[in-house]
């Protein structure tokens, strides 16, 4: 009962004008991020990181919340109208959608992308603020040497989930444990890699390789560009919609059917929870999924509907899977939760498995926030500001990513007013700049980052209490069930991996 | 006749450069922390893990998957010359745009310097004078130059170094380096 009117006092939380504020003023940013090619909802999140310094806890987790679910169903506007997918979750919704624009029916492919993104992305916020109690009672009975196991299991699955590129994956990850091992050691007062540097001795701070990563590079990156505007002025032209035509058609929605948006949602959902896995894997295979349960799967890829409620529900269902590990374990499985992450550990708070019961406070409003978003926010702005996405993200890039440039640069300097945050994120801006123009998985830098000082400490603690035996990985039977995991996982996605088929390979997260 | 071929040289080279050298790259940095990490102490006390162990196993490992990368790199470029050709002959038209100098183009050393720039005169002179200027001189960087639309330029440098003013200052309250507070 206390978590049932807990979870409803996340909801009153939000009748407060200033969260509310935050809410709907996050949801319209990570609309414009996720819309405009380039940019994703993550260079969003990680823009507003610093901010949360000066913000309330749960005004930031809101914030935050709103900016991960508009930035899912966002991507589907270019993707539909432009061909153009503003997020790499959209690239399915592209497939169906633009054949469906060149018919003219681009308002209706917005109108199913909405629906999909409200049933799933609310469906996955319900499941969330449900299951996460009972994974956070389950998480209690893992002790010190099965945490080391999920954690290495968490850090194995997002490596391998690098199709293509694992070993870019590895290095990636291991760069970004090695960033993290800089300052103090996790278990005696050591200084370590500080190189006489009495700035180092603290450790690196999560804001400037965030900030680095995620914003300075994508500067470097799109100084590359000759285009003048995000999106061209003539494809605005030819991609008119009109606002009555958004509301999908009853027929087409019963044809769609509530079992595949359900489906869509639990696979959406349970794709979130996996380490690594994110908003494209979640379409990817939710519109495999749909094709092959289809009465009709020689329509997809033409112009169906069915394709796009299936990929959207799956990617905004995904958002309330992905808090969940993050949540109750401490162990975030993407970039976004990873920044959610930071924000609860600037305000001094560690989740953990009694994280949820002992600050449901803070974390109700986070959840509401996410099931508001998809439910009530994601229609309405489709429909208020549907006719005009194109124009809206449609602007001049040299406004664009000089704004950026100073939110990103000036935000770094907040966390300790000293330009050595901001040039340690110039500095991680020009490494993930290699690093991406190479295809490393930056996402993995960051992983390996956060992940690594808790892998360590949980390490050597579990060997400390076996004294310095490893075999308590795996007599200990929540480690072992963890290694038996990595083992299952690595057989199917390394070993027997998944058979190209006509959708070709499923897209790296 | 001999300049396409040896600009075919040319690109061959820098995207080999790119696949091995960040790798080797990362190897040289890896070097030098396992290095330091050996000279913490010895990896194992007493039965117990110290200070040193986990980062010299990080350390192996990376080296391990940084020469997997850079043979997988070398063996790369020794199947696939043709590939290498044809993407060579694509990039023909944005070869001026894309010439790279240490595997960076010239937009983003442009974005580098910039930002260097910005960061030691933040400090020095103040928010509002070094916001001014370096967002400036990034529309001029992501637009192609000044010769065109400058006014707008101009104000669009006077609005984004306000509004961040605005934002931090006034909405979150951070405390900014001004010239005045010098």
């Amino acid at each position: 009962m206390d978590s049932i009117s807990g979870l409803l006092g996340g909801f009153a939380a939000l009748a407060n004008p200033e969260t509310l504020l935050y809410m709907i003023g996050g949801f319209l940013i990570g609309t414009f991020f996720g819309a405009v090619p380039g940019l994703t909802s993550v260079l969003a999140i990680a823009l507003l990181l610093p901010l949360t310094y000066s913000l309330d806890v749960t005004t930031a987790l809101v914030a935050c919340a709103s900016i991960f679910m508009a930035g899912m169903c966002s991507g589907s506007i270019t993707a539909t109208t432009i061909n153009i997918p503003g997020a790499p979750s959209s690239m399915m919704t592209a497939l169906e959608g633009y054949p469906m624009q060149q018919r003219g029916e681009g308002a209706k492919a917005l109108g199913h992308a909405a629906l999909g993104s409200m049933i799933g992305g609310s469906l996955g916020a319900l499941l969330l603020m449900v299951m996460a109690p009972l994974a956070a009672d389950v998480a209690l009975l893992i002790r010190t040497p099965g945490k080391f196991s999920l954690i290495a299991f968490a850090l194995i699955v997002i490596i391998i989930s690098q199709r293509g590129s694992i070993t870019k994956g590895m290095i990636a990850t291991l760069f970004g444990v090695m960033i993290a091992t800089i300052g103090i050691d996790v278990v005696q007062p050591l200084a370590r890699f500080t190189f006489g540097t009495s700035v180092l001795v603290q450790g690196i701070d999560m804001m400037p390789l965030i900030i680095g990563t995620f914003a300075i590079s994508e500067l470097l990156i799109q100084a590359d560009s000759r285009s003048s505007r995000t999106v061209d002025p003539s494809m605005i032209q030819a991609a008119k919609v009109r606002r009555r035509d958004f509301i999908p058609p009853l027929s087409e929605v019963r044809e769609i059917g509530v079992m595949r948006y359900l489906k869509s949602a639990v696979i959406g959902y349970a794709v979130g929870i996996l380490p690594g896995a994110g908003g494209s894997m979640a379409a990817f295979v939710s519109y495999a999924e749909s094709m092959r349960s289809s009465k009709h799967p020689e329509r997809y890829g033409k112009g169906n509907p069915e394709g796009i409620a299936a990929a959207e529900c799956a990617n905004n269902s995904m958002c309330g899977g992905a808090f969940v590990p993050m949540l109750t374990f401490g162990i975030p499985g993407d970039p976004t939760t990873a920044i959610v992450l930071g924000v609860l550990v600037i305000n001094g708070l560690q989740p953990g498995p009694q994280f949820m019961t002992q600050q449901l406070d803070l974390i109700a409003p986070m959840f509401a926030s996410l099931f508001v978003s998809a439910l009530i926010l994601i229609p309405l702005t489709l429909y208020l500001l549907g006719p005009y996405f194109l124009k809206i993200v449609s602007i001049r890039r040299d406004v664009l990513y000089s704004s950026i440039a100073i939110v990103a640069l000036v935000g770094s300097y907040v966390a300790t007013y000293s330009t050595f945050q901001m040039a340690l994120a110039l500095v991680f801006g020009v490494l993930a700049y290699f690093l991406r123009k190479q295809k490393y998985p930056t996402v993995c830098l960051l992983l390996g980052f956060v992940l690594g000082p808790s892998l360590e400490e949980y390490c050597r603690r579990a060997l400390s209490i076996n004294d310095g035996n490893p075999s308590i990985f795996f007599t200990s039977p929540d480690s072992l069930f963890f290694i038996a995991l990595t083992v299952v996982f690595f057989y199917f996605m390394v070993i027997r991996k998944p058979k190209d088929n006509s959708l070709g390979t499923p897209p790296a997260s | 006749m001999t300049s396409k071929p040896s600009s075919r040289q040319s690109t061959q080279r820098s995207s080999l450069g790119g696949e091995f050298f960040v790798p080797a790259a990362l190897a040289l940095i890896t070097l030098v922390y396992l290095i330091s990490a050996i000279q913490l102490g010895p990896p194992m006390k007493g039965g117990n893990m110290t200070a040193s162990f986990f980062p010299i196993a990080t350390a192996i490992l990376m080296l391990i998957a940084l020469a997997c990368a850079m043979v997988h790199a070398l063996r790369g470029k020794a199947k696939a010359p043709e590939e290498e050709a044809a993407a060579n002959a694509e990039s023909s038209d944005d070869a001026p745009r894309r010439r790279q100098y240490v595997g960076l183009s010239l937009g983003a050393i442009g974005v580098v310097v910039l930002t260097a720039g910005y960061l030691l005169a933040f400090d020095l002179i103040g928010y509002f004078v070094a916001t001014f200027v370096y967002v400036l001189l990034l529309t001029g960087l992501f637009s192609g130059g000044f010769r065109e639309k400058w006014l707008t330029k101009l104000i669009a440098a006077i609005v984004i170094t306000v509004a961040g003013y605005l934002l931090f200052e006034v909405v979150f309250q951070v405390r900014l380096p001004t010239l005045w507070s010098q």
